[in-house]
């Protein structure tokens, strides 16, 4: 079973983003990026089936400008076989991510597609569903389990209310929660191999996908800061401002 | 070389997430409540396949002495010839520097217990051991199962390593040999599975100075060998520092480094000193690296006077002069990673003057960075302050501040 992951560059988790002064964009400059998380979590599910026996090949795909085949390396290390990259700029939006997947899709026609439910610089959550609908293929979103049955996919996945497993017929898509598994450390011999594998380069038109916008970034600001907090007294003035400041009790 | 390759930062990444996740928790029993650093050093060396590495370098290397090979001479050897720079070779140099840089960051201690085991005493068997030695002793030192200790240091001997020894061997008249002396300040002395313990040999034609060096390969637990409990230390407390006591230690000539009286000399010593002053400027940079960063979080965000501190000229000054440091040790890094690749070695010169300028440069820049944080700096919460005192041991360890200093003038005026 041939399998792709969705791998997307986006600012390490552990920076404290701002934006930019004219309030265009999250400031990039002199950042430090990271492979989104989720997909981080896809990738370790991916060679975890191969390492099971039920995956043949792992293939690596990241969409952007040549910095995101540093994504595709850290995929390559984590034990993907090869990897893709298509072309673009830097930011592009999920439903033009989707079709350029489906064009992957089209010309490497994996069984399964593993995705993160969402990158967590833009918080879509859109591009898996987006590429389930474009590919016709089934989908299992925001997984926590992952079993292969036969040519069947049973997901468990974590809704409001608990969790629910479904069953799809392969080809499937897949997104990745948290909880899926915790991916590993990257072992130096395997960073090592990594730079040998093979690394293929698309443009969006060698997929036959054209890239059009349909939305535009209107403006980015920080969220408000907090006001400090205050000491109260006694019991009755916490009373008498959560009723007459807050106003979160009547 | 200029920058790190793409390659090499994906390695410090992924260590620099493995030391914020498994290393991090456990600093202050690490530096503080003595816990041993072993257990985690060797996750560490699983998770990154590290101890596969050098098992499998391990093996090659024994495979070539088998077939008839001599042993890499690589380190004593200053005229080898010049190479044509790979890509490669660059890794091989500069590979072994980025897990201290890494540690360094967070945890100086550690890279010396790990140094000390892996590089100095593993290295020592390697260079001047017996292929029975080697596979007996160093194979269990390089994948970090076993813990060595590298034993010189006596109560009246620092710098002058040799010319105060006072620990002897004697021969005992069937072969083997009787130990007697005290060693101090040995890094993981009071853990060590295995122990290169370095002593004169006693010889009753010749005054004392004269007794030729040599040094044995010990075990933990052999009678008459006695292990102390860890040093209270001003920094590095990740790193336990013991006295090791030797009481009419028997051993067999199986024991003796290189099965030979003529096996291990000063210049064998000498040779495993030069090699730790790479080790120290890698530690240095990860120490600057860090102090730097944390500096200028804080210089944008602590507001004294109605704005960020960073705004202050005199705070500015100091993030300069790190950042200067900084550039500094890192070209010097990259010269010493160049010129190894190349299969040429820095004279001693400008080796000890890597090392000197590092261990200083780390000292200011993190003895700075508690000046930046203030108050703040001086708890031990702020993590400065440990970063600082780690720094002092570079200036003392591996030959301290003033050796290099005698080191390099003797160098460039052609003396010996």
């Amino acid at each position: 079973m041939k399998v792709l992951v969705a791998v997307k560059r986006v600012v390490d988790y552990n920076v404290k983003v701002r934006a930019k002064a004219d309030g265009s964009d999250v400031d990039l400059n002199n950042v430090k990026m990271a492979i989104n998380p989720f997909c981080e979590i896809a990738v370790e599910e991916a060679v975890r089936l191969k390492e099971a026996g039920t995956a043949t090949e792992v293939i690596a795909v990241s969409i952007g400008d040549k910095a995101c085949q540093e994504q595709i390396r850290t995929a390559l290390a984590l034990g993907a076989d090869r990897g893709i990259q298509v072309e673009t700029e830097s930011n592009v939006e999920p439903l033009v991510v989707a079709k350029l997947l489906k064009g992957v899709v089209d010309k490497e026609q994996p069984q399964l597609v593993i995705l993160g439910k969402q990158s967590i610089d833009g918080d879509n959550n859109q591009t898996g569903q987006m590429l389930g609908a474009l590919a016709n293929m089934p989908q299992g979103t925001f997984a926590s389990e992952v079993v292969v049955d036969g040519d069947k996919l049973n997901v468990t996945r974590e809704v409001d209310g608990g969790l629910q497993t479904v069953s799809l017929n392969l080809p499937a898509v897949v997104t990745t929660d948290l909880r899926l598994n915790e991916p590993r450390y990257a072992s130096l011999p395997n960073i090592m191999k990594a730079k040998k594998k093979q690394l293929d380069v698309y443009s969006p038109a060698d997929l036959g996908v054209e890239v059009t916008s349909h939305l535009t970034q209107v403006s980015v600001e920080p969220p408000a800061e907090r006001q400090a907090g205050i000491k109260v007294e006694d019991v009755d003035q916490l009373v008498d401002k959560l009723k007459n400041e807050a106003k979160v009790i009547s | 070389m200029i920058e790190w390759t793409e390659q090499q930062q994906m390695i410090r990444g992924m260590m620099r997430d493995f030391i914020e996740k498994e290393i991090q928790p456990h600093i202050d029993d690490l530096e503080y409540n003595g816990m041993p650093p072993y257990d985690l050093m060797r996750k560490m060396f699983a998770t990154f396949g590290i101890d596969q590495m050098a098992t499998a370098n391990f093996d090659r290397q024994i495979a070539r002495e088998e077939a008839g090979d001599t042993p890499d001479k690589s380190n004593d050897d200053k005229t080898t010839e010049e190479r044509p720079l790979t890509d490669a070779a660059l890794d091989a140099v500069a590979m072994p520097m980025l897990l201290p840089m890494e540690l360094s960051r967070v945890c100086p201690g550690l890279v010396t217990a790990l140094g000390v085991s892996v590089g100095l005493t593993a290295n020592a068997i390697m260079a001047k051991g017996s292929l029975a030695q080697k596979k007996r002793f160093a194979r269990d030192l390089l994948t970090f199962e076993k813990v060595g200790a590298w034993a010189i240091t006596e109560p009246n001997s620092g710098s002058d390593a040799f010319g105060s020894m006072k620990s002897t061997a004697r021969r005992d008249g069937e072969g083997g040999y009787i130990l007697n002396g005290n060693k101090t300040f040995i890094t993981n002395g009071p853990f060590a599975d295995t122990i290169v313990f370095i002593c004169r040999l006693e010889d009753p034609e010749r005054e004392q100075q004269d007794w030729k060096i040599v040094s044995f390969i010990l075990d933990s637990g052999m009678p008459g060998l006695d292990q102390s409990a860890p040093f209270k230390k001003m920094g590095i407390g990740s790193s336990p520092t013991g006295e090791l006591f030797l009481s009419d230690v028997k051993v067999g000539p199986d024991r003796l480094m290189g099965e030979s009286e003529d096996g291990y000399g000063r210049s064998g010593a000498k040779s495993t000193f030069s090699a730790e002053r790479s080790g120290v400027a890698a530690m240095a940079l990860g120490l600057v690296e860090r102090s730097l960063e944390m500096s200028l979080e804080y210089a944008n965000t602590r507001v004294q006077f109605g704005q960020p501190i960073g705004n202050y000229q005199l705070v500015q000054l100091k993030l300069a002069k790190m950042e200067v440091a900084r550039l500094n040790i890192e070209n010097m890094i990259f010269r010493y990673i160049e010129t190894r690749a190349r299969g040429k070695d820095l004279t001693l010169a400008e080796a000890s003057a890597m090392k000197l300028y590092s261990a200083q440069a780390a000292m200011e820049v993190t003895s700075e960075a508690v000046q930046i944080f203030g108050g703040a700096g001086y708890m031990r919460e702020s993590r400065v302050e440990q970063l600082m005192r780690d720094s002092k041991i570079l200036q003392i360890y591996a030959g301290t501040d003033e050796m290099q200093v005698v080191a390099m003038a003797r160098d460039l005026m052609g003396r010996s």
